[in-house]
């Protein structure tokens, strides 16, 4: 066979594309070439014409036949790529057409009689698709797949099997989520897997629940130093905000890293002033029976909370925690208060077989109370936030902030 | 080939010296049932689960049909719901004797569509390593094809190569098959210290025993036998079958992409490419044997330009290929190996196409069995190099 094409003078896409539109006119749909692939779209039916010119126009010459196989182009059915290569040349093109016949019967002309080795990706491609290809010497049984499967594998609405059955482990399902782990939503649409948006949803759920935000605080199991004061930060020096200077110090004396000093003087910080909280609450229980424990109660919160209120640096952010932190507290003291008011009124009724009715408007007293108590703290703890904002802007304006507080 | 019609035969049984000569002439038309032979799917003789159906006439194959499938995992499928990163690990395992080429394909493709520049050290450290990868999958077949044929002593050979090989491979990478040692944008890690000195010793060590093999093979009667004229593939029909590699070289045609659309650096050094004549089974054994040799002389070429440098960079977050389609050719040790990404600016590529070229090759076997005997049904099997995960994916 001679062939006019060589290597040096080989057709850029640009003529290889006019050099098709002169023989197929109007069935060259367009072309394009991105990443070193040069793609010509075709009408299906001269698919096989064109295949047929590209190997035996001379100085086309695609005598060497690559592969075929097919694409889910979602609504509109289904594509069809044929790719081809030249030795003589050394240029590559690919052949593509989209099937007729939609996602229901999609057919396309076979090359089988231009190039022998399509038969097989011609038979896979049905296989992989349920793409007839008309003229096909024998497209069954099933190349791959076993001969009695039913459906099209990699068409997008097989779902599968083992994604349908269990979730990907770890949140590395390739849904797409945004940098808050959070499932971007957006319209179904074929190509979907099946549901691995509500599976990633959950999954990044439970990440959250197993993985909470470092800020949080965890179980640190630290010794709480209760009875040491918290030193006065040496003159000059810029006094570290929110974290329990000694723990601190103490970690750092035993050569572990800043941050992680930082982060669990931190969690000492915080564990401390839950402490505190609780004491106060127990300290409540004894003083509910006097009637004066909110307004006792709200003034010892805010000696407790004294020691939270130097702040700097990221104040807003700090201000925010707190707000959290003491609201658990608060309510965790509440809680703690009322299930111990409960206790005693039950033992009450046990033991001494009182009247059900006084029971009854001992537990109702409880519940005011608790109500009551859980107000007051909630009311303080706004406050504190505020002051804990307003500490923030002074500091932001000057360096007064840490003393006036 | 044995002609089947004028075969001269020592009748059994007969007192020493009281040789009967007995003469079958005629023009072959007796009467003989077609029958189906169905060798595999587990065969020795298809290492694999390949299936054929021979239909016989006599001892003459008239059909083949090959049945392939049974190894069929649905790779392409998978790929679709796995991100960039995952994909190397799947693509590392339908040629599992090529594992690094194979990574190297998906690697070259999604970096082709970031547009990413791949640090030089990390492109030749690819090459120095692909080429191993190509050394340990032909010995391999070295071995393979020759136990095939009655000759045991050659595995032994290859498998004493073969483990060095796989040691040195595996001190860089962690793995002996499955080495997952590419990443988009570069490599995992860097070579170990002493790496480069014995990839040098080890490449004279093997260069220095490729003697035995051509004594052992290339050079027997025997084999000779066996296989010269047996199962000729003439180029065009090569062409059109899509056979690559060693088969399609043996026919006569220096196609190598290596060569042809050179990729990583080869452009930069010189591929040697054997080729044969007639394309029949000794042919693609010699090109198997002759790639092994160029693969030293390449490897030797590669330590003498090794830069200095990183050998990855950092890379996003989340590796997404923007949308548009590439098809990237390797040349893999059994042939041609493409990647068809299609990707719609996902985290998963919409549709990874794998051409393998185990699946275009064996396509032409039933042209290559059509008229041989049972016996070089055997050759002709053997010496069409493939993986039987390779055609199935």
């Amino acid at each position: 066979v001679t062939v006019l094409a060589r290597r040096d003078d080989a057709l850029s896409p640009e003529e290889t594309e006019e050099l098709l539109r002169e023989r197929l006119g109007d069935a060259v749909l367009g072309t394009h070439a991105e990443y070193g692939t040069f793609t010509v779209h075709l009408e299906p039916d001269a698919f096989e014409a064109a295949a047929r010119f590209c190997r035996d126009e001379r100085v086309l010459a695609y005598d060497f036949f690559d592969c075929l196989f097919g694409v889910d182009a979602r609504e509109e059915g289904f594509d069809v790529v044929a790719i081809l290569y030249s030795t003589s040349t050394g240029n590559r093109l690919c052949l593509r057409t989209r099937c007729p016949g939609g996602r229901e019967e999609p057919t396309c002309p076979t090359i089988t009689d231009v190039y022998r080795g399509a038969d097989w990706h011609e038979r896979e491609t049905w296989d992989m698709f349920g793409i007839e290809f008309t003229d096909h010497p024998g497209l069954e049984p099933r190349i791959l797949t076993v001969e009695n499967f039913e459906g099209w594998p990699l068409r997008k609405d097989f779902h599968l099997a083992s994604r349908v059955a269990k979730p990907w482990p770890g949140v590395k399902e390739p849904a797409e989520l945004d940098e808050d782990g959070n499932v971007i939503e957006r319209v179904p649409r074929i190509g979907d897997a099946p549901g691995p948006y509500e599976l990633d949803k959950a999954m990044a759920e439970q990440a959250k629940l197993a993985n909470p935000a470092p800020d949080t605080p965890a179980e640190v199991e630290e010794p709480v130093h209760d009875s040491e004061e918290k030193p006065e930060p040496a003159a000059g020096e810029q006094a570290e905000t929110g974290i329990d200077q000694a723990t601190y110090d103490a970690l750092i004396a035993e050569g572990k890293s800043e941050r992680i000093a930082r982060s669990k003087a931190k969690a000492a910080f915080v564990k401390k002033q839950r402490q505190q909280a609780a004491d106060d609450a127990s300290d409540e229980v004894a003083e509910t029976e006097s009637g004066q424990a909110v307004a006792e109660d709200a003034e010892r919160t805010d000696t407790a909370e004294d020691s939270g209120q130097v702040l700097s640096g990221d104040v807003e952010q700090e201000a925010e925690e707190a707000e959290a932190q003491a609201t658990e507290a608060v309510k965790q003291a509440a809680d703690q208060a009322a299930y111990e008011q409960e206790q005693a009124a039950a033992e009450r009724v046990e033991s001494d077989e009182v009247d059900p009715s006084e029971a009854e408007s001992a537990s109702q007293k409880a519940e005011d109370k608790r109500k009551a108590a859980a107000e007051a703290r909630a009311r303080k703890a706004a406050e504190r936030a505020e002051e804990a904002d307003d500490a923030g802007d002074a500091d932001e304006s000057g360096d007064g902030g840490e003393d006036d507080a | 080939m044995s002609d089947l019609t004028t075969r001269e035969t020592v009748m059994p049984g007969t007192a020493p010296g009281e040789d009967v000569l007995l003469e079958i002439t005629g023009d072959g038309d007796f009467q003989t049932a077609d029958m189906q032979l169905s060798i595999g799917p587990a065969h020795p003789a298809t290492h694999g689960v390949f299936r054929i159906i021979l239909e016989m006439d006599g001892e003459k194959v008239v059909g083949a049909r090959p049945v392939i499938g049974y190894m069929h995992r649905g790779f392409e499928k998978l790929a679709e719901h796995r991100d960039y990163r995952q994909i190397k690990a799947l693509v590392n395992r339908h040629d599992w004797l090529s594992g690094f080429s194979n990574e190297l394909g998906v690697a070259l493709a999604v970096e082709r569509m970031l547009e990413m520049e791949v640090p030089d050290r990390a492109q030749w450290i690819r090459m120095l390593l692909a080429e191993w990868n190509r050394i340990l999958n032909h010995l391999m077949f070295v071995g393979s094809f020759a136990i095939e044929l009655g000759a045991i002593t050659p595995m032994f050979y290859a498998f004493r190569e073969r483990e060095d090989i796989q040691h040195l491979m595996e001190s860089a990478t962690g793995g002996r098959l499955h080495f997952t040692y590419n990443q988009v944008g570069g490599l995992k890690l860097d070579l170990p210290k002493g790496f480069l000195r014995r990839s040098g010793e080890l490449s004279t060590m093997v260069r220095s025993r490729m003697q035995d093999y051509k004594d052992l093979l290339l050079g027997s009667d025997i084999f000779r036998a066996r296989t010269v004229g047996v199962g000729p593939l003439p180029t065009d029909v090569a062409l059109s079958y899509g056979v690559s590699g060693p088969t399609l070289q043996a026919t006569g045609l220096p196609e190598d992409s290596r060569v042809t659309e050179p990729y990583l650096k080869y452009g930069e050094i010189d591929v040697p490419v054997p080729v044969g004549e007639n394309g029949d089974s000794f042919d693609r054994f010699y090109c198997l044997l002759g790639r092994i040799e160029a693969s030293l002389d390449i490897i030797d070429q590669i330590l003498d330009h090794m830069p200095a440098g990183p050998v990855n960079q950092k890379l996003p977050k989340q590796v997404k290929a923007p949308e548009g389609v590439t098809y990237v050719r390797t040349e893999n040790p059994l042939g041609q190996l493409g990647y068809w990404l299609e990707s719609d600016g996902g985290r998963t590529p919409w549709r990874l196409k794998m051409r393998t070229p185990s699946f275009s090759n064996v396509q032409a076997l039933p042209y290559l069995l059509q008229g041989t005997l049972v016996p070089d049904a055997i050759a002709v099997l053997g010496s069409v190099f493939f993986v039987v995960g390779d055609i199935d994916r």
